[in-house]
């Protein structure tokens, strides 16, 4: 029997599927890119970056101020707001993969050691050294650069920084005739005092929440009554005697908070201090113009802050935020230092903090226009420079630290287990898993 | 005549092949490949995120330890109370709307639409929707508890003891009305003259259902267990969102738990022998159904 002539047909129908596929899969046509001379102004022209960046406050001031960037110098960023833990997972698979889908990323100041370590972002030390004249490096704050500052070398420029604050209730303290409490023992005693749990108001604010909240607002009482999570020699000590008495003390103080606060994660308390279910919170700088945010605020004209209740110590303050890094596989690392170049700049940081930003700068800190209209800035500057960068360690194994704390402090907290055992239970996972 | 039959069959087959090839090669790709490499990786310690990217061949270590692994142990423990709470209570509420709404009115049709709203949400939305409703200081669930009198604590996924159900409660309000339309389906394909003949003999209608419906419905029950028991085995978006496996470790269930290994501590080596546990219990498991409910059938 002869073959039917139609034999070959299957196999031109796949290759034309193939076809087809590779087709669809080609790369989409570049938008048009308007006809203007390269300029030396505009030396970076129709480079488009992306920028991965936390769904912090700020991240207001970036999407006001990226079309200005955009404007000035022809380069296009494509803003990619993330969450915090899914910002952490989508870097860190970017990195390892060496895929290079983000050119510049907000880099938490807990993750400098990994990152450093990892080489997961550019050193940018090299375009500092040559920019030198530009970068007015010395109005830095000393305490800012350890957002991004690992063994002499800089994986992430200062970008926001944040000192934790106390805010509280002027009116309700007055009306008990309260000062801002200046110890831990005075903030335990006034939240007691402040507390009235059938009229549904409570004394403090905490973040109990399993994961990096309750591991972070832990870390922080820590630091205030003068502890670590690190020994002297920088070896991982977190079921020590005076950390499991901080956690029993953190763990009273929650009898004065709202009920729900051992699920809180930031925005929840910051929901209940807005909606004025509490008289006091500890918490970053950054949320503090919010309060005065009639919009997304009932507490306006109410709230005023203090340097953070310390004990027994000479006063350091908790200090965080927010560094920007150039993912070490980027391809656009020039364009991208240009962006931070000029978001750092100190004309740019007025801009900055007019929508949200946090400072870095002395200059903005005491710029007498920003002064007026944040009268606070007073209290964040002595904050920073008595602040404490590292009081969560910023070592490269951060984030098995706050996992192991974030489910052991959860767990004391809810009653699942007493506070020794849950402290060992943390420094065994740690030391477990940094093997 | 015979062989030409047979070269012709031969010969479609041969088409079928070559149009399926693209196929094969895809599920090769993207099924199978991942599968085998996660068998590869799980005798070895892999971590993703150390810079020299090695891999020390450990045996079977990692199986090992994780019978040694407090929170393995505890994950596999809360993972079954999450799969019998759910597939339990689904099987019953959903065979029960079935049977409310197996009716033809046009009242059924549209209460039968709006059931199936929950199923087309993303699990993460609903996770995250529900996280606010229980919310002891801001939500509505709690809200209403306490005008009874109920004294919430530290409200629904706050207390030890009632973070559990609460979310088998919310993944029972998701996926029911799935379980619902496959016991529709299942409904429509009896066939009627058993009932006439009941009828007839005078029995009841408890009696019909008891004796006719649920006999005749064992393999759509089939159905319904295996996909909702591997789904449940899976469940990872709902206790993400609303839980994170907290209070605790009250929700951990052991998808969660793997994620945490694979995608927090980057030990791609354990997660992937942790999910090949879980995969090995879940095959077990369904092989168990098939031969209980097929022998009952006989």
């Amino acid at each position: 029997m002869k073959r039917p002539r139609h034999f070959h047909s299957p196999l031109l129908i796949a290759v034309l599927l193939g076809v087809l596929l590779l087709a669809a899969c080609a790369p989409t046509a570049k938008r048009p890119v308007e006809p203007s001379q390269k300029t030396p102004a505009k030396p970076y022209e129709g480079t488009e970056l992306t920028l991965a960046s936390m769904t912090d406050q700020y991240v207001t001031a970036f999407r006001y101020l990226i079309p200005k960037f955009e404007e000035k110098t022809g380069v296009r960023i494509v803003l990619d707001e993330l969450g915090y833990v899914d910002l952490y997972s989508k870097l860190t698979a970017d990195f390892v993969a060496h895929t290079g889908n983000y050119d510049l990323m907000t880099v938490d100041i807990v993750w400098t050691g990994e990152y450093a370590q990892n080489k997961y972002t550019l050193p940018l030390d090299d375009f500092m050294a040559r920019d030198k004249a530009a970068l007015a490096l010395d109005d830095i704050m000393p305490v800012a650069w350890t957002l991004g500052e690992w063994e002499d070398a800089h994986w992430a420029y200062p970008l926001a920084g944040y000192a934790n604050v106390l805010n509280y209730r002027k009116d309700v303290l007055d009306e008990a005739g309260l000062e801002p409490p200046r110890t831990q023992e005075e903030l335990l005693a006034y939240a007691r005092k402040l507390t009235d749990k059938d009229k549904g108001f409570y004394g403090v604010a905490l973040l109990g929440a399993k994961g990096p909240p309750a591991a972070q607002d832990y870390m922080a009482f820590v630091q205030q009554h003068g502890g670590g999570i690190l020994d002297a020699d920088g070896n991982i000590a977190i079921n020590t005697p005076e950390n499991v008495e901080i956690l029993k003390f953190f763990g009273e103080l929650f009898e004065y908070a709202p009920p729900g606060a051992t699920d809180y994660w930031w925005d929840q308390r910051e929901t209940a201090f807005r909606s004025g279910k509490v008289a006091m919170m500890e918490g970053w700088s950054i949320a503090r113009a919010g309060y005065e945010n009639p919009e997304i605020s009932s507490v306006v004209g109410k709230v005023d802050i203090a340097l953070a209740p310390v004990e027994g110590m000479k006063p350091k303050y908790g200090f965080g935020g927010w560094g920007i890094g150039i993912n070490a596989d980027s391809k656009h690392a020039e364009a991208a230092w240009a962006f931070i170049k000029w978001l750092s700049s100190p004309e740019i940081q007025k801009e900055w903090i007019r929508h949200d930003g946090a400072p870095i700068r002395r200059s903005t800190l005491e710029d007498p226009e920003l002064n007026e209209a944040y009268p606070w800035f007073p209290i964040l500057l002595e904050s920073f420079e008595k602040g404490d960068g590292d009081y969560r360690p910023r070592i490269p194994q951060y984030s098995i630290i706050q996992d192991a704390l974030g489910v052991a402090v959860n767990a004391y907290l809810v009653g699942e287990m007493g506070a020794q055992e849950a402290l060992d239970q943390a420094q065994a996972r740690v030391e477990e898993n940094m093997r | 005549m015979r062989s030409r039959f047979k070269r012709s069959i031969f010969f479609v087959e041969k088409h079928y092949l070559l149009l399926l090839a693209p196929l094969l090669v895809f599920v090769a790709a993207i099924a199978l490949y991942p599968l085998l490499f996660s068998f590869y990786i799980s005798f070895f310690k892999y971590r993703l995120t150390d810079p020299n990217q090695a891999r020390t061949f450990l045996g079977l270590a990692n199986y090992i330890n994780a019978f040694h692994d407090k929170t393995v142990v505890t994950a596999i423990r809360n993972t079954f109370v999450f799969v019998a709470g759910t597939v339990s209570i689904e099987l019953v509420l959903g065979l029960g709307l079935a049977l409310l709404f197996s009716g033809k009115s046009r009242g059924m049709r549209v209460m039968r639409s709006f059931l199936i709203i929950p199923m087309a949400l993303p699990s993460l939305v609903v996770g995250l929707v529900w996280k606010s409703l229980y919310n002891v200081d801001f939500g509505v669930i709690p809200y209403y508890l306490k005008q009874l009198g109920l004294d919430m604590g530290r409200g629904p996924l706050g207390e030890i003891k009632l973070a559990m159900p609460a979310v088998i409660l919310i993944d029972i309000w998701q996926w029911t009305p799935l379980v619902m339309i496959i016991f529709l389906a299942g409904l429509k394909s009896l066939p009627r003259e058993p009932y006439e003949a009941a009828r007839v003999d005078g029995a009841s209608r408890w009696q019909s259902f008891w004796r006719i419906t649920l006999p005749l419905l064992k393999p759509t029950i089939l159905i319904v267990l295996l996909l909702r028991t591997m789904q449940g085995f899976k469940v990872f978006d709902i206790i993400y969102a609303a839980t994170g496996g907290g209070p605790g470790t009250a929700t951990t269930v052991l998808n969660y738990h793997i994620y945490t290994v694979g995608m927090v501590f980057f030990k791609m080596g354990y997660a992937a022998a942790l999910a090949n546990i879980l995969l090995i219990i879940v095959a077990v498991l369904a092989v168990l159904y098939i031969i209980v409910l097929q022998r009952q059938q006989i």
